[in-house]
């Protein structure tokens, strides 16, 4: 167990961050348990504490008496310094035990730009870096999360990767580490990977070998060993409502991102947005019963003490039962206080109706995702929304009283032209002409935020050739010329930090040099702007000799081997083409949810079912 | 509808947390605990609790007060009960009683916080006493406060209600000060910063960066008698 020295802890920022003894926090006796994981996420904890996913393993681990769930988060950089420098390794909230002494880490990967803190934290604990490098001793370190279905510029880092959700297989796991540590670690390292190998959904990447091309595409990925499976395909739980939710969350003293009970309606999003790399790994679309949410909801309220419920899911106004869900849970839970929030609203007036009906008194701004300037470009992504769709939910939102109004669009959409990036700029207009018109005087607010597309794997974009960072910088000024009312702010992303996790997005196991070169010179909280260090990056690349555009700018062609057709979301590689051509012909691909369905690929795949309550009264 | 007041705990366990955190932290208790807290009207209703007096980041405490209105009575030892079945670890509850009539607020009545620093000693017993010798006898020390908003100079003495007493043990290295400081309607002091004061301006030879700070009461001193707000 690590002593914290209160000179250090006096010193550092919030330093509730390192002390743990949060309410529903389980702290278990390591001697009495088979095996111990360690969950972690690299970002700082008011980041790690509000992930979802994690939350749940938590549970689930913690559930099994033969296993020890703590937790670990990323320290910030004031806490890094002074653990290098008094020699404190990288220890867990719970049992402020050396995070080296754990059988499992499990990072969650939710983002490229948090590859460096992995490699910062894995050093920090005192860990090899190079899975190659590591003992018996060592623990094994999984990955988890959206970018495990291309984490191969993290390969080099992990014993394996979980590919798809997590209830069931983190289980599965953990038995067999329990089995192989009571077998007196029968086959070592070696013998426990290749076990692992065997579990469906389970990737371990140094059972497979990359050959590359002369010009630099890949040739082949394939095993090296019989235990590994030539495609590695994602794992789905059928049935939501059979899997532990994460009812009882460890309560934090400190405001975190997402400070808030978050109930998961469902699970996946069919709506085929061609941008949209969860849309395709989270599918198909499976419903919680609205009986088991409010019991799941009541059970949280009483569990946690939190006063808000927020409706968390990829697009939470598609739950079929909605109103009745929002209904029940106001009517059960308005006594102790409590209130219900909608994360993200789809554009039409039922959101604006249902949004109203939440938020009673607290007209706080409507956020609403066009993600295109124009309909030819809203056609091109499958984005299932009209003009008119959107001039009617903000004039709905308008007349119910709300004056603020938050946009979210995104610039080097494929095909997009300059007409496409001032048509941003003529919505957001358009939007304070409504206000106008409904209340017949000026007085809205528009935030109109503009990010930089990321092409991603297993999207029908995958082979898209992400803009340069000057083309979006142009791209940016064209636009910012253009908004000249002072009533509508302008936000925009940073175009070389998207150049990047583009690059990181669809890299190969190459740029795990890459990445080690600039955590050694510095590289962490990358997705943080006050410490992205540009330079750093672009000189690891060249030190390297590798060039980032050749995985983010370049076009490529679907005859070329992928560096992620090794792993499988169950959506077929012919759909993903297909959908591609629907793009540039801007055809619209209906939701499989309700209606007919789009071939992707994955229930007959999975043999799994969307499961969608209204189609079923 | 009378409110109740408690006594509560901020124990080892949660002293990196801030006043607010720990603030949050009881208002869950009671959404927990199911008892039926009264709201504030307005956009934005908020719980009807208040407290003392704020403890600082990295201070612990054996005294904190907060009275907490209902919507509707409940019996005193259920709600007890209901509460200490669901506080965090590092928060106990002592004592609880209604108070009956129009009460004034605790923070406008509590007066006197006392402390015990523990802190570790760099220097001999001879030095360290002598130290706080001289801190006793000067009739002013300044001190400046150094706030997000910029700097402040403020007279320390006003604020101490006794001379402080120190205890140095020779033998574990530390020294145990005793410090009471009076709550005024225009302000108090902070032992932290009374500390900074007696190593930077009487050459106190302790390592204040290690100083374990716990308050060891709150009370309302009237006319020489000294009340914890709980038996008012």
């Amino acid at each position: 167990m690590i002593t914290l020295d209160p000179a250090i802890l006096n010193r550092v920022m919030k330093p509730a961050r390192y002390t743990g003894n949060e309410w529903n926090s389980i702290k278990k006796d390591h001697s009495t348990v088979a095996v111990t994981v360690a969950l972690a996420l690299p970002d700082v904890y008011e980041v790690g504490m509000s992930n979802l996913g994690l939350k749940i393993l938590y549970q689930i681990l913690n559930n099994r008496m033969d296993t020890a769930a703590e937790r670990v988060y990323a320290p910030w950089v004031d806490m890094e310094a002074e653990m290098r420098s008094h020699q404190i390794p990288l220890y867990t909230l719970e049992s402020l035990k050396p995070v080296k002494e754990f059988d499992i880490v499990g990072f969650s990967l939710q983002y490229e730009m948090s590859y460096s803190n992995v490699l910062n934290m894995l050093d920090l604990a005192g860990i090899p870096l190079l899975t190659a490098k590591r003992t018996q001793s060592d623990p094994i370190i999984v990955g988890g999360g959206p970018c495990t279905f291309n984490a191969e510029p993290a390969a080099d880092f992990f014993d394996c990767f979980v590919l798809g959700e997590g209830e069931e297989i983190m289980e599965d796991m953990a038995e067999v580490v329990a089995e192989w540590k009571q077998s007196d670690k029968i086959g070592g390292r070696q013998g426990l990977l290749k076990k692992l190998a065997q579990i469906t959904g389970m990737y371990v990447p140094s059972l497979y070998d990359v050959t590359y091309h002369a010009d630099g595409t890949i040739a082949q990925v394939a095993p090296n060993c019989s235990e590994a499976k030539s495609i590695v395909t994602k794992r789905v739980v059928k049935d939501l409502n059979a899997v532990e939710f994460a009812t009882r969350p460890v309560l934090p003293y400190l405001d975190i991102v997402h400070d808030r009970i978050m109930l998961e309606l469902f699970r996946g999003c069919t709506r085929g947005c061609r941008f949209c790399q969860a849309g395709v790994l989270y599918r198909p679309v499976r419903e919680r019963t609205p009986e088991n949410l409010i019991k799941i909801a009541k059970e949280m309220v009483a569990s946690t003490g939190y006063s808000e419920i927020s409706l968390t899911s990829l697009s939470s106004a598609d739950y079929s039962c909605l109103p009745d869900v929002v209904q029940s849970l106001i009517d059960e839970l308005k006594e102790q206080g409590v209130s219900i929030s909608l994360p993200s609203l789809r554009i039409d007036s039922f959101s604006v109706e249902l949004a109203q009906k939440l938020q009673q008194v607290r007209k706080s701004g409507l956020t609403f995702a066009p993600e295109a300037g124009t309909q030819r470009l809203r056609d091109v992504i499958n984005k299932g929304v009209t003009e008119k769709n959107l001039e009617d939910s903000v004039r709905a939102a308008f007349e119910a009283g709300w004056s603020t109004v938050k946009l979210y669009f995104m610039m080097g959409l494929p095909t997009e032209t300059d007409e496409d990036v001032l048509g941003i700029a003529k919505l957001a207009y358009r939007v304070l002409e409504i206000y106008k018109e409904v209340k017949g005087r000026r007085g809205a607010k528009v935030t109109v935020s503009v990010s930089c597309f990321v092409p991603k794997p297993h999207t029908p974009f995958q082979w898209f050739g992400q803009d340069m960072a000057a083309e979006f910088e142009r791209k940016q000024r064209l636009l910012r010329d253009q908004i000249r009312d002072r009533s509508i702010t302008f936000n925009w992303h940073d175009a070389r930090t998207s150049f990047l996790e583009g690059a990181f997005a669809r890299g190969d196991r190459r740029l795990g040099q890459v990445l080690l070169a600039a955590w050694k010179n510095g590289a962490r909280f990358d997705g943080w702007s006050e410490h992205f260090k540009y330079n750093t990056w672009i000189e690891a690349f060249a030190t390297e000799g590798i060039d980032p555009h050749f995985y983010a700018t370049r076009e490529r062609s679907d005859q070329e081997v992928l560096p992620w057709d090794h792993l499988s979301s169950g959506a077929t590689k012919e759909f993903l083409v297909r959908e591609y051509q629907h793009a540039v012909k801007e055809e619209l691909t209906a939701d499989c949810r309700r209606n007919q369905c789009s071939a992707c690929g994955v229930c007959p795949e999975l043999d799994v079912q969307v499961i969608d309550w209204g189609k079923q009264v | 509808m009378g409110k109740l007041r408690l006594e509560i705990t901020k124990g080892e366990e949660i002293r990196y947390i801030s006043h607010l955190d720990y603030a949050s932290a009881i208002e869950r208790t009671i959404i927990r605990a199911k008892l039926p807290a009264a709201y504030s009207e307005g956009f934005n209703p908020h719980m009807k609790i208040s407290f003392a007096s704020a403890l600082a980041v990295g201070v612990t405490s054996q005294a904190e007060y907060m009275d907490i209105e209902f919507k509707e009575e409940v019996e005193l030892t259920d709600a007890v009960k209901r509460i200490m079945a669901t506080l965090p670890p590092g928060i106990s509850l002592k004592r609880a009683k209604y108070m009956i009539g129009n009460t004034p607020a605790l923070m406008a009545i509590v007066n006197l916080a006392t402390y015990n620093v523990i802190v570790p000693l760099m220097g001999d017993a001879e030095a360290t006493e002598e130290s706080i010798r001289k801190f006793n006898e000067v009739s002013e020390v300044l001190y400046t406060r150094q706030t997000p908003k910029g700097r402040k100079e403020i007279e320390i003495k006003q604020y101490m209600a006794e001379p402080i007493v120190i205890d140095v043990q020779e033998q574990e290295k530390v020294a145990h000060l005793a410090i009471d400081i009076k709550i005024t309607p225009n302000g108090s002091i902070k032992p932290g910063e009374i500390l900074a004061a007696l190593v930077a301006n009487f050459d106190l030879p302790v390592d204040r960066e290690r100083a374990l700070i716990h308050r060891t009461g709150l009370y309302v001193v009237e006319n020489d008698t000294k009340v914890k707000p709980i038996d008012l």
